[in-house]
């Protein structure tokens, strides 16, 4: 009996022993296969028809990319602001395989309604503006941004009619600017009238509530020597020169780069399935003295890696 | 303590019960074990600090590389400054000699790392600049840290951490990074020498082409600080600049060269600092230990296997070693226990290594010694106690003596001569018989004889009241029988059977063979007995019974049968109450020779 249970106590120890040899094998096989993650397919679609003012996003992004194992296809639309072809080229970056994309809605609201269903089957980052259904927004807090841009304004403002450009249409982000600045203005007792475009007769106070419509007005305003004081938001190269000679007064700023890096971090996030959350970006207002300030220089002024230029 | 004592009686507790083989097999798989496992943390050990080392190596090594790279590009920029100080500045009078032209020929000669050359007065005031010839409006060259720098520590060059360059006035406001090489300058002007300031300004993609193509191992990484720990490249740098990501620059500046251990954001890391030259920047070289743990883990996964396997092989082996081993150990065991047991016949098998041969030797001639004194000690018993039936047996009743001898006289005296003198002759040869020479196996017709004469005696005693037969059958001539078994059944005949009949008795006995088998039946017509009570007679605990024999006599020649020649041996009894009673003595056929050895004490 001794002897029986002897025996099957060292068939035990060997099995035990064996069971471990084989797995000593098989673990490393597996946690091979799962050390590399699928590189994953990620769209970025544009509002505008061109990706220039979203070069320091752009390089945010691709280093997002590179570092979470995804790649990066860039769309732009053919016409601004055009909800339903972005609606087309979303279904057709879906059904071409995109596991997630990086979206600056023409008008969310619209794009929600119209791809609520692929929403869920292919997770959506938005910048700018929230989205509802999207797996989060990475933006400024845009009514604050609003605010604080119009209180820039009410320190120099000495009176006389603030124009506020009214440009994204339905862009919800880009219009809870305008409207935070609109009330704040209005609480500041400053009259203040929406506009689409600039108007030809004289003006004095202009405020602008997205990077082309603030590139634009401080453009405008240099070739035709106009002499209103600008206030808009944006941090490319030509706003920020606009902003150096004075063509814009003060402007709100924050990093495109840090946009654009943590819209694919969560991007990449959603499309594997983990777990994650986005803050909204600390922002500046910026005056035309301020840009050479070492630290408004690293938000301004992207250090451009050669590999990239 | 209480609880190793618990634990250390525990495992005594097991010890005791468990077998050799399975002590000898975990305690060879244990010690190996522990052997290989002690070998494998050494060489687990060895192989990681070999490389920590290699990395560290490695990484000093690379950062060698990327120090020269690094100092001879920042040296050639620095002879670019010393060539516009030393070929044209010095050599110069600004008051009538354009520096411009030398400064655009050496900016065009080294247009791929330099931004801007340009030299400057004492109050910051532009001399010469190369592209560009002019400076922004509201420019202040003089609060530029560069210019302080070189105006505070007139000896040095003076290195700046990377900025955007501002002071220029450049229509397509390019806003180009770059890092500032300074030095305090004397300028001539009128024959006269003041102070000024000459900056160079390289591109910052030169020293990132000179950082970035710099790869350590796993997923290493080098950026490159100032002696105050200020970032001036980093593989990652926007990040850090944007607040996504931090490093541990500050920390880093305060290390020496060479390679540490730090632990930052959680993460293990190993630090190699390599400081550049003539700048006091420093180069970092960081390699997060993960990542060469990470690499080192498949063959340390097959080191774990390979030692399992071991482990596994020696088990296997231990087990199997063992069990050869303590093989014949435990068969001996299972063989005492046997013994034990009190089975017959066990072999003590004699196997295995020596001191197992030995002993199993031992065991068994022990056994054999004990089986020995024990069938002695038996038969010494058997020879003892039969000893003693005979003596009993042998000797006659004084009351029997008595009164054959009484009528003797009472025949003498009645002229009975012819009678008396046939009883004195029955008598003596009773006793010639009885004696035998001390033999206590006599031939069959001796034993006949001997009943016959006590016969003869007993009927003239009882006056003739019953008949006696005495018949050996053909085939019994010349064979032997234990003497003195006939009469004390006779005996028993007589008084028992005979003597308070009424009828007269018969008493008949005959010997005859079975097989191989003496029989001698002693059969009388008396007044027999109940079946039951006769299978009694023999047993030895029946009690003593007062009203009549007892069959002490009975059961002694029975126990005299036995003991001489076993337990098949000895008498059966056969009665019916008032139709008379058969004894029935079994013995073995024995002829001379036979006789002669069981006389001498042999059991047949």
């Amino acid at each position: 009996m001794k002897s029986r249970k002897s025996n099957w106590i060292q068939i035990g120890i060997l099995a035990v022993l064996g069971l471990a040899v084989i797995l000593s094998l098989v673990i490393p096989q597996v946690f091979r296969g799962r050390a590399s993650p699928q590189l994953l397919s990620l769209s970025v679609m544009l509002r505008d028809t061109d990706s220039s003012g979203w070069t320091t996003a752009r390089q945010g992004m691709e280093q997002a990319a590179d570092e979470l194992g995804a790649e990066l296809r860039f769309l732009t639309l053919t016409t601004p602001n055009d909800s339903a072809e972005q609606e087309i080229l979303f279904l057709r970056e879906i059904e071409g395989g995109a596991a997630a994309l990086v979206a600056v809605p023409a008008d969310p609201s619209a794009l929600s309604a119209a791809l609520e269903q692929w929403l869920v089957v292919c997770p959506t980052v938005t910048l700018e503006s929230p989205m509802e259904g999207a797996a989060g927004v990475v933006s400024p807090d845009n009514p604050a941004l609003g605010r604080q841009l119009a209180e820039a304004l009410l320190e120099d403002w000495n009176g006389g009619e603030v124009l506020l450009l009214d440009t994204a249409g339905p862009c919800s982000g880009i219009t809870g600017r305008l409207e935070a600045a609109e009330a704040a203005l209005a609480g500041a007792g400053v009259p203040a009238r929406r506009i689409q475009t600039l108007p030809e007769e004289a003006a004095l106070w202009v405020m602008a509530f997205e990077p082309a419509a603030t590139q634009r007005a401080a453009e405008k305003k240099e070739s035709e020597e106009r002499g209103f004081a600008l206030y808009g938001v944006g941090t490319s190269a030509a706003i920020t020169a606009c902003l150096e000679r004075g063509s814009i007064t003060a402007m709100a700023a924050w990093s495109d780069y840090a946009a654009g890096y943590l819209a694919v971090r969560r991007a990449v996030e959603a499309a594997r399935g983990e777990a994650g959350t986005l803050s909204a970006l600390p922002f500046s207002i910026l005056r035309g003295e301020d840009i050479y300030a070492p630290e408004n220089q690293k938000l301004l002024f992207p250090i451009m890696s050669s590999s990239s230029r | 303590m209480t609880v190793f004592r618990r634990l250390a009686a525990q495992w005594a507790e097991r010890y005791r019960k468990m077998s050799i083989q399975m002590v000898l097999s975990l305690s060879f798989t244990a010690v190996a074990a522990a052997g290989m496992v002690l070998m494998g943390a050494s060489l687990v050990w060895r192989f990681s600090a070999a490389s920590e080392q290699m990395v560290a190596e490695n990484t000093q090594r690379v950062l060698a590389q990327a120090n020269l790279n690094l100092d001879s590009y920042l040296r050639r920029m620095m002879r670019i400054s010393d060539t516009v100080y030393y070929r044209s500045i010095k050599n110069m009078d600004l008051a009538e000699d354009d520096l411009t032209g030398d400064l655009s020929l050496l900016y065009e000669e080294n247009r791929d790392d330099l931004v801007s050359l340009a030299v400057f007065d004492g109050q910051g005031g532009l001399v010469a600049a190369v592209p560009l010839t002019s400076v922004k409006r509201d420019a202040a060259p003089a609060e530029s840290g560069w210019f302080q720098a070189a105006s505070q520590n007139m000896e040095n060059l003076h290195f700046s951490t990377p900025h955007v360059q501002n002071i220029f006035d450049d229509p397509d406001y390019p806003y180009r990074w770059v890092v500032s090489l300074s030095r305090h300058v004397q300028l001539t002007r009128d024959g006269a020498t003041e102070g000024g300031v000459l900056l160079v300004d390289m591109s910052f993609s030169g020293i990132e082409q000179v950082c970035r193509g710099v790869t350590l191992g796993g997923n290493g990484y080098l950026y490159l600080i100032d002696g105050s720990g200020e970032l001036i490249y980093h593989p990652r740098q926007q990040l850090i600049y944007a607040d996504l990501l931090t490093e541990n620059n500050r920390e880093a500046a305060s290390y020496r060269d060479g390679s540490h251990q730090e632990k930052f954001r959680g993460q293990a890391r190993q630090v190699t600092i390599k400081t550049v030259g003539y700048t006091g920047w420093k180069l970092v070289g960081v390699v997060p230990t993960r990542s060469w743990a990470d690499s080192s883990l498949q063959p340390l996964l097959f080191g774990l296997t390979l030692l399992l396997f071991a482990i596994f092989l020696i088990s296997f082996l231990n087990f199997l070693i063992s069990a050869r081993i303590s093989d014949p150990i435990r068969r001996l065991e299972r063989s005492i226990r046997e013994l034990d047991r009190g089975l017959a016949g066990v072999e003590i098998e004699e196997g295995g290594c020596y001191e197992v041969q030995r002993l199993s030797h031992a065991v068994a001639s022990m056994v054999s010694t004990m089986r020995h004194l024990m069938d002695d000690i038996v038969r010494q018993e058997e020879q003892k106690r039969r000893s003693e039936l005979e003596v009993l047996q042998s000797q006659i009743n004084p009351h029997f003596l008595y009164n054959t001898l009484d009528s003797v006289i009472w025949m003498t005296e009645s002229g009975q001569r012819q009678e008396a003198i046939q009883m004195v002759t029955s008598l003596a040869r009773l006793f010639r018989i009885s004696l035998s020479r001390g033999k206590s196996i006599i031939p069959l017709a001796d034993e006949l004889d001997h009943a016959r004469h006590y016969m003869n005696i007993q009927q003239i005693r009882f006056k003739n009241k019953f008949v006696t037969e005495i018949e050996a059958q053909p085939g019994t001539e010349g064979l032997y029988t234990l003497k003195l078994i006939i009469q004390p059944l006779l005996e028993n005949a007589i008084y028992h059977g005979c003597a308070s009949a009424e009828d007269d008795g018969v008493i008949r006995v005959t010997a005859y063979l079975e097989e191989s088998d003496l029989l001698i039946d002693v059969a009388d017509n008396g007044l027999g007995m109940r079946p039951e009570l006769a299978a009694s007679l023999l047993d030895e605990d029946r009690p003593a019974n007062g009203s009549g024999g007892s069959g002490i006599g009975v059961r002694n020649v029975h126990q005299r049968v036995s003991l001489t020649f076993g337990e098949g041996y000895g008498l059966t009894i056969f009665s019916e109450p008032d139709e008379g009673t058969l004894v029935r003595i079994r013995l073995p056929a024995l002829d001379k020779e036979a006789a002669d050895c069981c006389q001498q004490g042999e059991v047949l």
